[in-house]
């Protein structure tokens, strides 16, 4: 029963191992929980300059077993910060498997690099009270990128909020040779780039509802409004007579990597050629120069799901066998999270060629998921209240349940009223709406929630990555100095060492199955198919059977009994060896 | 000593321009470059970065110091030896260069170099076109990228051995009751693959010349390097191939060219060297090019690795083991995945969405055959050696992506081999003149004849060898590279053909600019101002897929007045998808408000096709 332990001995990295009884049952009958050893608050958006800060606080805090780097520069050279979580008390990096985590790969998608903040505290804080985090502390590698896209997360929570999702990398979006020139303006200089809206009775598309007089609605077809949109806040900046036509960046950070890259006129923002993108060249210079990642999670907004690839259903779905690992971890990822759906990306939300998760399955052989962080029904999260929203005379009705939740939970911090203004092009013309915050990004008061559920859910994927364990070898005599040599071999956890497809394009180094020993030739190796039943092994049809190569892995949850025909003496080693699941091995005597 | 040096440096330039071009290393190559650049203000040379060989990738940019910045200018984008050994690609753009410069005040040439800019890469794989230049030679396309082909953990550690010391990686062929090869009749020198539905038995098993030296069990399947940067570009990327690298554009080369390509959208038409043709034969009535013929003989040697990748798959000797196996699963439904949520619609109908464009736009085959008309012309040449399919190639990118004209070569004609070869699989071409008569060649053996023909040294005789492994064998075969690069001999014409074709290209390209002006005042201050906007050029401004690409972007023709003093009329910024060549005329008018006599600027600015500006009177 060590379940907590005194902080005091904690502190002490020479302690770690050492259970101070006493202590601990002292601590034990303490009513309120040990302190944290940092006291962080999670319910602000942090800018980058912040986010940088708590990682380095986080870092000095955690000196054992925190390493922050930076993967390199965005394009407006912000640092593209990383945080590896490892104990190397327990194995140097690469003899693990590894999950890689990254956020805001779109800047306006927020939320992310706080989950990916909030589950490095986590891990270190409950790394000596909850065994389990231990556990997946010493036997896994997490690398952490909190935001991919520094630039566009500054953008958004330093600017007004619009256009915000692309990267910065300017692009001569209507070819006029000029870059970025006439992007959105904060025209009434309130910090917030809102709907323009213009009266114009008897001619417009939209009426203002009866319901609430905040909701401009489109009007049924074949009636006349009073109101006309006319698009986010701007102006003509270059005099050529169209307004916002060359806005910052203009591309899509996520369209940008290596597999199903498809140019422009297929998928809009993807640019020239895969990983130009800075960002995008930075985490995957690190990615394939770390074989030893075998998760990863890109957090995204919004909707409530679980993503999966492919993105485009031009290829066909994975084999059978990935996609049983998918469906388990993410159905069980459904019931951690409530109001998350896990989706198929092609069929659940839209086609995407050469986003990232499709790269990372189909070009590294990571089994990768991205979580749409935030569902418009959790506003309103019990039965009772669904159904409520589901009746139109509710006052939290469709739209009117947007404007109930931030006026009686946000007290009016997300609406910016309709106010007149001047416009150059326009005339006269209102200003308004909601703010950049609502909507996509969760209301702070319920951030806590949200960054549990999607880092419980995270843990939950990176504690299935492949993990071996080598069984009980038998020797047994044949004739002579010939032997049968046994050795089972297990992985434990769902995702298997090489995914199917993986072993199909060759896209992961093969498991490698060794033998060693001085004395010791192989004469056969083979696969027993079921040790409790006689029957015939598979051969294996390999030249050399002192290493033999795995090109297909070891599936998830599988026990592989290999028996070998050796002629030698004296001791053996048999070693399994997986870059995503480490190494493990059993020495027998010949004898 | 320095003056000792620079004495001997002139003595070998002066060497290399005595003779006859031929094939250089790239420290040769650099100094003539070099040196031929020193001798003009109208070239430059600059590196766009080095490779892991620590050698420069040059770019040579010619064009008259003039008015217009180069960079503004329409441009021609030449680029060789993107396979290692397809050495012939950085002698034509070397003496490209050299033909522009000596020719530079020819009346063709100076035009070109006043209003247009050539850039040329004669070598884009330095690295790689050195190891032609190695005590023993090999047919390698790739770059010295450390690659693990056969995907074992261990990095290039079975490439070949020359076993017969005769400094060339051929090939051997072992007598073998299981092999599937058989002497070829026509040309007893080649091989065939029996033809066992005609009764044809195998004798022969082949492989490339070497060991195996890593023991298991394969020869040659994991040689030195690397990367096929001619298959590393982002059109029709053969995805996991071993030699197209781990994703496209993920080498140095063929990121500094892509860099380099996007930084100039000027680039208006692009050559490369390369053994893909769209020249010879342009693209058919349905915009497809024409089949390849790759040589039978390596394509076997390579044959005898093909079951490496099946023999590492451990799966259970019947069914119903506890492995993950199953083919791909289907959309209907299956897999297993709850989709729950799911929209139907536009979006996730699986056969819906834009499909990239795999054939050559139908309003963009003309310029085609125009273009490949006017190479045949130039450089005389009809029939090539043998090709491969262009996947991931660059100049495939220069079209479907790109959006402008671009053009492969392999530099140089067979013409014997044009008459009698059929593709590889064309075996069942009909014996000409009986049953007695010799065989027809075809595949190797035509190929062979050809070269023969042109009088190439093109084929090692066989010449027994005792294998350590395989005992009794014979090695031989077709030279290393052989179908890549013509004899040294043709290099200077060759050259100097292709030096004009480029002249002749650059001709073609689009030369947007302002016709004719015409105000007419209204009174009351209101005038129609109206242009004339011209494409002097061959090619329209874009060609039909770089107008539905977006990848070229429209011509803008645009009046210098505020956007409130337009009353009517066009737009203050027109834009038009493309303008034809030939002379065709576009008319844009304004209808502006304005004070009499004022003057007004018209601005036109085409990607490909230059700029122009006009300066009218309201009156």
């Amino acid at each position: 029963m060590n379940r907590t332990r005194l902080w005091a001995v904690l502190s002490s990295a020479l302690l770690m191992f050492c259970v101070a009884g006493g202590a601990d049952a002292q601590l034990a009958k303490r009513g309120s929980d040990p302190e944290h050893k940092l006291n962080l608050t999670w319910d602000r958006w942090l800018d980058h300059t912040e986010v940088g800060e708590r990682l380095k606080l986080m870092e000095r805090t955690w000196p054992k077993f925190l390493k922050l780097q930076s993967l390199g520069k965005s394009y407006g050279q912000r640092d593209i910060w990383m945080m590896t979580v490892s104990n190397p008390a327990t194995g140097p990096e690469m003899s693990k498997a590894a999950m890689f985590i990254e956020a805001n790969v779109h800047g306006n998608e927020i939320q992310g690099t706080e989950v990916s903040l909030y589950t490095i505290w986590y891990l270190m804080e409950n790394y000596e009270r909850i065994p389990t985090i231990r556990r997946l502390v010493d036997e896994r590698v997490f690398y952490i990128v909190p935001t991919i896209n520094p630039d566009g997360r500054d953008f958004f929570l330093h600017g007004t909020g619009s256009g915000s999702r692309t990267g910065h990398v300017p692009v001569d979006s209507d070819g006029d040779g000029l870059f970025d020139e006439d992007g959105p303006d904060d025209l009434n200089g309130n910090g917030i780039i809102e709907t323009i809206r213009k009266y114009v009775p008897g001619q417009g598309t939209h009426r203002i509802s009866h319901q609430d007089k905040r909701i401009l609605e489109p009007v049924p077809p074949g009636e006349k409004g009073d109101w006309i949109i006319l698009g986010r806040e701007g102006k003509d900046n270059d005099g050529d007579g169209l307004i916002d036509e060359d806005p910052p960046g203009g591309y899509d950070p996520n369209r940008n990597y290596g597999s199903d890259w498809q140019p422009n006129y297929v998928q809009g923002g993807s640019m020239d050629y895969p990983f130009q993108l800075p960002e995008a060249r930075a985490t995957n210079d690190f990615w394939m120069s770390h074989p030893n990642i075998a998760g990863m999670q890109t957090y995204h907004n919004s909707g409530g799901m679980i993503l999966r690839p492919p993105g485009s259903a031009w290829y066909g779905d994975y084999p059978a066998a990935d996609i049983r690992a998918y469906d388990e971890i993410a159905e069980n990822g459904e019931r951690m999270l409530p109001y998350y759906d896990y989706l198929v990306i092609w069929r659940g939300l839209y086609t995407v060629h050469g986003g990232s998760i499709d790269w990372t399955n189909d070009g590294l052989g990571i089994l990768s998921y991205s979580n749409e962080l935030w569902n418009g029904d959790q506003y309103y999260n019990s039965p009772l209240l669904q159904k409520q929203t589901a009746d139109p005379n509710s006052p939290i009705a469709g739209q009117k349940g947007d404007f109930f939740f931030d006026d009686f939970l946000e007290f009016g911090d997300e609406y910016q009223d309709w106010t007149a203004f001047d416009h150059p092009q326009y005339g006269k013309v209102e200003l308004g709406g909601w703010k950049k915050l609502q909507g996509r990004v969760n209301p702070r008061f319920m951030s806590m929630e949200l960054f549990h559920r999607n880092m419980a859910f995270t843990l939950h994927h990176a504690d299935q990555m492949p993990r071996l364990a080598m069984g009980e070898a038998t020797v047994q005599k044949v004739e002579g100095d010939v032997y049968r040599v046994r050795v089972d071999v297990t992985n434990d956890r769902i995702i298997p060492t090489i995914m199917e497809k993986a072993a199909r394009d060759r896209t992961v180094r093969p498991d490698l199955l060794t033998l060693e020993g001085r004395n010791a030739s192989v004469i056969a190796a083979g696969v027993v198919p079921n040790k409790f039943q006689p029957g015939p092994l598979t051969m294996i049809d390999q030249k050399d059977l002192k290493r033999i190569l795995v090109r297909n892995g070891l599936p998830g949850r599988t026990t592989r009994t290999i028996e070998y025909l050796v002629k030698g003496s004296g001791p053996v080693t048999i070693q399994y060896a997986a870059v995503k699941g480490g190494t493990v091995s059993a020495t027998v005597e010949l004898r | 000593m320095t003056r000792l040096l620079a004495l001997a440096f002139v003595a070998v330039t002066a060497a290399v321009q005595a003779q006859s071009a031929s094939y250089l290393d790239h420290g040769a190559l650099s100094r003539e470059l070099r040196r031929l650049v020193g001798t003009s203000s109208s070239a430059k040379l600059t590196s766009l970065g080095s490779t892991l060989g620590g050698r420069e990738i040059w770019v040579v940019e010619l064009g008259n110091p003039g008015a217009t910045p180069l960079a503004q200018r329409p441009g021609v984008l030449v680029v060789g030896n993107l396979e290692g050994d397809q050495l012939i690609g950085s002698s034509h753009a070397l003496e490209t260069v050299r033909y522009l410069l000596a020719n530079a005040s020819s009346p063709a040439v100076k035009s070109v170099l006043d209003a247009y800019v050539v850039y040329l890469l004669p070598r884009l794989n330095p690295d790689g076109a050195e190891l032609a230049f190695a005590t023993v030679k090999a047919e390698r396309r790739g770059n010295v990228r450390p690659y693990d082909d056969d995907n074992d953990g261990r990095v290039d550690e079975d490439g070949p051995e020359d076993l017969n010391g005769d400094g060339l990686i051929t090939v051997m062929r072992v007598k073998d009751p299981a092999g599937v090869y058989m002497i070829d009749p026509a040309d007893p020198r080649t091989l065939k693959k029996a033809d066992v539905a005609k009764g044809e038995t195998g004798t022969h098993k082949l492989y490339w010349e070497g060991v195996d030296s890593d023991g298991d069990g394969f020869i040659n399947e994991d040689g030195p390097g690397g990367v096929d940067l001619n298959r590393n570009f982002q059109h029709d990327y053969p995805y996991f191939d071993v030699d197209a690298g781990p994703h496209m554009v993920s080498e140095r080369e063929s990121r500094a060219l892509m860099d380099f390509v996007i930084a100039h959208r000027n680039i208006a038409a692009i050559l490369t060297f390369g053994q893909s043709d769209n020249l010879v034969t342009p693209p058919d009535a349905a915009g497809k090019l024409s089949a390849p013929t790759p040589l039978n003989l390596p394509a076997f040697a390579d044959a005898s690795n093909a079951t490496i990748f099946e023999s590492g798959m451990l799966r259970p000797a019947f069914p119903g083991g506890g492995f993950g196996g199953g083919g791909f699963g289907g959309f209907g439904g299956g897999g297993g995945t709850r989709l729950r949520g799911a929209q139907p619609g536009a979006n996730n109908n699986p056969a819906s969405g834009r499909r990239p464009d795999t054939t050559v736009h139908r309003a963009d085959i003309e310029y085609f055959k125009a273009v490949s008309e006017a190479y045949k012309t130039v450089t005389g040449i009809k029939a090539l050696p043998p090709l491969r399919r262009p996947r991931g190639a660059f100049f495939q990118f220069g079209y479907y992506q790109f959006g402008v004209p671009s053009f492969s070569t392999p530099g140089w004609s067979l013409p014997a081999a044009a008459a009698e070869a059929k593709p590889a699989g064309g075996a069942d071409a009909k014996p000409a003149g009986g049953a007695d008569a010799k065989p027809a060649a075809t595949g190797d053996a035509a190929v062979l004849r050809a070269l023969e023909g042109a009088g190439v040294n093109a084929f090692v005789p066989w010449t027994a060898y005792k294998h350590a492994q395989l005992g009794d064998v014979e090695i031989g075969g077709f030279r290393p590279s052989v179908t890549s690069n013509a004899p040294a001999k043709d290099l200077a014409d060759l050259g100097r053909k292709h030096g004009e074709f480029v002249v002749k290209l650059a001709s073609m390209l689009p030369r947007v600019r302002i016709a004719s002006t015409e105000v007419k005042a209204h009174g009351g201050g209101l005038f129609t101002v109206t242009v004339d906007v011209e494409n002097t050029g061959f090619f329209p401004s874009s060609l039909q897929h770089g107008v539905v690409s977006g990848s070229v972007k429209p011509v803008l023709v645009q009046i210098q007045v505020p956007v409130e003093s337009i009353v009517t009329g066009a737009p203050k910024a027109m834009r038009i998808a493309s303008l034809n060549g030939s002379n065709s005329r576009q008319r844009v008018s304004w209808v502006i408000r304005g004070k009499s006599g004022a003057a007004v600027v018209i601005d036109v600015l085409a990607q490909k096709g230059g700029t122009d500006s006009a300066t009218v009177t309201l009156k």
